[in-house]
């Protein structure tokens, strides 16, 4: 068995058709094992009680039609409204809470604390677990709502919404992209951290031919999110500002007061974004509209 | 006999014991006196076998460094004071060589009883170590000395604490173990009360030895005066008993 | 008191109060089947028990594998480590004479939090396996270091104290550059500090097992030498005892059961300082004479400390390193004052 990285892309393996052993019953109960993660996970028959803890696995579930197979969803699942959210935690999972509601499927984070052991005791209760990674790059996403649409039965479904999807950001790219690119800096939190072009929305940033100044501190962060120096940021003078922190109260007024900043061109010429809260760390079907959130956000600076 | 023989003792550079050789006899009492940073608490340390030295001291022909084989008992000058234990317990310790570690026989229950008559801690023997005044602790000190049955006791300076009335209560005690056959080395300040117990003297003065002998002739020493940068005086009472006070200086 | 024949009628009393240890194991058990019988999905109790036994009717299916293999498991490790904590706590107070004194006092804690690190940021993927093997020899690693840069004062418990705190500085200064670096193990690292109690399982009980009772039973035989280490060394050694090698053995078991419990269920903070008083407190005894009953109340008080975990807050897990700083901190102040009180 090969063990897979977490850094390689999410690979959705063939549907296998395991054969009744003859002691049993006529009727062929379809058996699937997705890989997803970085881990292959066994899936007997159509799951109809499962429980996501993953925002964008809550509003993938829903979008290829299996919302009525969901029984609950962590406490972050915001989106779609009518998801059955619940107090269970999608960052500290509680084995025993989650067995208790009978669950025939969980899709767990990797990144969730102790997601590995987590996966283990579940499994041993006879409860199959589909992990699932934050992407590096738009094809993981769409590997992942792939892999989604394996496990739940909707694989018609989800290969049409990732048709659709791809449809819809090439043209929002295409009629964005710009012969002299910009520069940007992507604002994590008001101590400067950023996201390189290695991370999921340095890459679809990257998508709109924009210049990433974070780029230069690539080697300072292992996993692509870099603090930078104050000097730096005003030595490079972006020419847009994206804020990612602007749900905690960060916008172009704030910006400018602190030292120094108001020379920076973005700043200078109010191209301030302030981003919205949650879509931008869903890779779900809502990157459509992250993707048209940023063109217009372009466009609205020309 | 205890034999030292060309004793040196160094901290980093500093030299804190410089090539010293005496003989202290048996059964006796011997007291150290000198000045401060004489050396005389170091000197103490090696002679229990804990203290690393250059040169040798050897008790029936062995080397005293980390031997187990005698029985010394230590009074520090403060003893580190342990918490949650009884005095009774506390005396007990002194047992442990014997007894083992843990274990309690009733010889050992027997004597311990009577310590405490005798320093009069009966009383106190449920109280924790920890809530004894100064006085009392260093009877408990005595206590568990005495309750070791050594052959050799080192007091590093075991009046220092008490008042008057108790001074000469502990070293009367002390003095009882004589008869024992006990060899006592004592440091002390106070050379008046060194005087009235000690058979023998040594005189200690940055890390040598001065002079050492029959406390009587050691008195009366110009070595004992020159110990002390020549500011002591020694006058003999009528009972032939010596006081040494320190010379007041005439302010000029 | 005891009486003798002779009519003395005073003793030390026995070093081993069996009547202390005793009471001590009755509450671990009692407490343990209270572990086992509550959490998110409630079990009859009596079919509990008959799965414990053997007994027919017990429980079937995913119940039984829950109690077997998730909830035993985890109270047991709870134990183990509880039992550790506070027995390496209690030799611990007693080797540096301070009542203040806590397991990961000679950067036991910041070593195996780099080890921990080291694992998570360089292993790229099969972390799972690799961690607790990395923090084990960062735990230990660590304790050596703090002994071979003590210098010439080898195992004096000032200098010991002193070098602990540089090494430990030393090891949370490089932890936190490496997490600098690598960003993404921010939550791996942070998930392992909160403790691994949440998903223990019968290979983590295995071998810490193995460790943690080796060092326990090390730490008991000498408990009663131990005494010896609270007077200066030049009396203990004049009663029998080489301080500087008896420390060192209690210091070194006491070390494996602390790396050993960290490794297996991140850093649980205050039972290693409060478990000790309490029982020195209840039982009025030296602590090294109850070593046994402290190991198993320091047991008792973690089982205790992680079903307010998992109850507390259900359907989330309260970090239990919460639960013991919420009773630990009181306690603390209690003791500070009595200590002021008392002449």
């Amino acid at each position: 068995m090969s063990r897979m990285k977490y850094a390689l892309p999410v690979l959705v393996s063939l549907a296998l058709i395991t054969p009744l052993s003859p002691s049993t019953a006529a009727s062929k109960i379809p058996t699937v094992v997705v890989q997803s993660g970085g881990f292959p996970t066994k899936i007997i028959g159509v799951p109809k009680r499962i429980i996501s803890l993953s925002p964008t696995a809550t509003e993938t579930l829903f979008a290829i039609g299996a919302g009525s197979q969901v029984i609950a969803v962590d406490d972050l699942s915001n989106y779609p409204a009518n998801a059955p959210i619940t107090k269970l935690s999608a960052f500290t999972p509680n084995v025993e809470a989650l067995a208790a509601k009978r669950p025939d499927l969980i899709i767990l984070s990797v990144d969730s604390t102790n997601s590995m052991a987590v996966r283990k005791s579940l499994n041993l209760l006879n409860i199959p677990v589909l992990m699932e990674k934050a992407p590096s790059q738009l094809s993981d996403a769409y590997s992942e709502i792939l892999a989604m649409g394996l496990a739940t039965s909707h694989v018609a479904k989800a290969k049409a919404l990732v048709a659709t999807m791809k449809t819809s950001i090439n043209k929002i790219v295409s009629a964005s992209k710009r012969k002299n690119s910009l520069t940007f800096f992507h604002e994590l939190d008001s101590t400067l951290y950023s996201a390189t072009s290695k991370t999921f929305i340095g890459h679809v940033y990257a998508d709109f031919n924009l210049i990433n100044i974070a780029d230069k501190a690539a080697g300072a962060d292992a996993s692509g999110y870099p603090q930078l120096s104050q000097e730096y940021l005003i030595t490079a003078n972006p020419q847009i500002i994206f804020l990612g922190d602007a749900q905690y109260g960060e916008n172009a007024k704030t910006l400018a007061g602190r030292p120094g900043w108001s020379a920076i061109d973005a700043v200078k010429y109010g191209h301030v974004v302030e981003l919205p809260s949650d879509i931008p760390s869903r890779w779900g079907p809502r990157l459509v509209q992250f993707y048209q959130f940023i063109a217009d956000s372009i466009a609205k600076i020309n | 006999m205890i034999s030292v023989q060309d004793l040196s003792i160094r901290a980093g550079d500093k030299v804190i014991l410089n090539h010293i050789s005496v003989d202290i006899p048996l059964t006796k009492w011997t007291c150290l006196v000198g000045p401060n940073g004489a050396g005389k608490t170091t000197f103490l340390r090696a002679l229990l076998g804990l203290q690393p030295y250059s040169g040798s001291i050897t008790q029936g022909g062995h080397e005293v460094y980390r031997s187990h084989m005698r029985n010394v008992a230590f009074v520090p000058q403060q003893p580190q004071i342990p918490m949650g234990m009884t005095v009774a317990e506390y005396v007990a310790l002194g047992r442990a060589k014997r007894d083992g570690w843990g274990k309690e026989s009733t010889k050992s229950r027997n004597l311990i009883y009577e310590i405490l008559l005798q320093t009069q801690l009966y009383g106190l023997h449920q109280q924790h170590v920890s809530a004894l005044s100064g006085g009392e602790m260093q009877r408990a000190l005595i206590a568990r000395a005495l309750a070791q049955e050594p052959e050799i006791i080192l007091l590093d300076e075991p009046t220092s604490a008490l008042d008057l009335h108790h001074q000469i209560a502990t070293l009367n005690n002390i003095e009882i173990l004589k008869e024992r056959g006990v060899t006592i080395i004592s440091t002390m300040h106070d050379i008046t009360l060194a005087a009235m117990y000690a058979e023998r003297i040594v005189v200690m003065h940055e890390g040598r030895i001065l002079l050492e002998g029959p406390a009587a002739s050691v008195i009366h020493s110009a070595e004992l005066k020159e110990a002390f940068d020549n500011r002591i005086n020694v006058y003999t009472l009528d009972s032939g008993r010596p006081v040494i006070v320190a010379a007041k200086e005439e302010r000029i | 008191m005891n009486t003798s024949n002779h009519g003395a009628p005073i003793g030390i009393g026995r070093i081993w109060n069996w009547r202390i240890t005793a009471i001590s194991a009755v509450i671990l058990l009692v407490v343990a089947l209270v572990g086992v019988s509550f959490g998110p999905i409630s079990l009859n109790f009596a079919k509990i028990l008959r799965t414990l036994v053997g007994a027919p009717h017990g429980l079937t299916g995913q119940e039984r594998v829950l109690l077997l293999d998730l909830r035993i498991p985890r109270v047991l490790l709870a134990a183990l480590v509880g039992a550790a904590l506070a027995s390496s706590g209690a030799v611990y107070q007693t080797v540096f004479r301070n009542p203040l004194a806590d397991p990961y006092l000679l950067g036991a804690a910041a070593g195996a939090g780099l080890g921990a690190t080291l694992a998570i940021t360089s292993s790229g993927g099969n972390v799972y396996g690799l961690l607790p093997i990395f923090s084990f020899i960062g735990g230990v690693l660590a304790v050596l270091t703090t002994f071979f840069i003590s210098g010439k004062f080898f195992a004096e418990p000032n200098s010991l104290l002193l070098s602990g705190i540089a090494v430990g500085s030393f090891a949370t200064a490089i932890q936190t550059y490496l997490q600098q670096r690598h960003s993404s193990a921010l939550r791996p690292v942070y998930s392992w500090i909160l403790g691994e109690l949440t998903v223990a399982n019968w290979q983590v009980v295995r071998w810490s097992s193995l460790y943690i009772l080796s060092a326990i039973a090390i730490l008991i035989t000498v408990s009663k030498q131990l005494d010896g280490l609270m007077l200066s060394d030049e009396e203990s050694f004049s009663l029998g005892i080489n301080p500087n090698r008896l420390r060192i053995i209690a210091v070194a078991a006491a070390t494996l059961a602390t790396a050993t419990a960290v490794s297996a269920s991140g850093l649980i903070g205050f039972v290693g300082i409060v478990v000790p008083h309490l029982v020195r407190g209840i039982t009025h005894r030296v602590t090294n004479r109850s070593l046994g009953a402290i190991a198993m109340m320091g047991a008792a008080f973690l089982v205790i400390a992680d079903l307010g975990a998992r109850t507390l807050l259900s359907p989330a897990e309260l970090p239990i390193g919460v639960i013991t700083a919420f009773v630990g901190a009181p306690f603390f102040l209690v003791v500070l004052r009595r200590k002021r009180v008392s002449p």
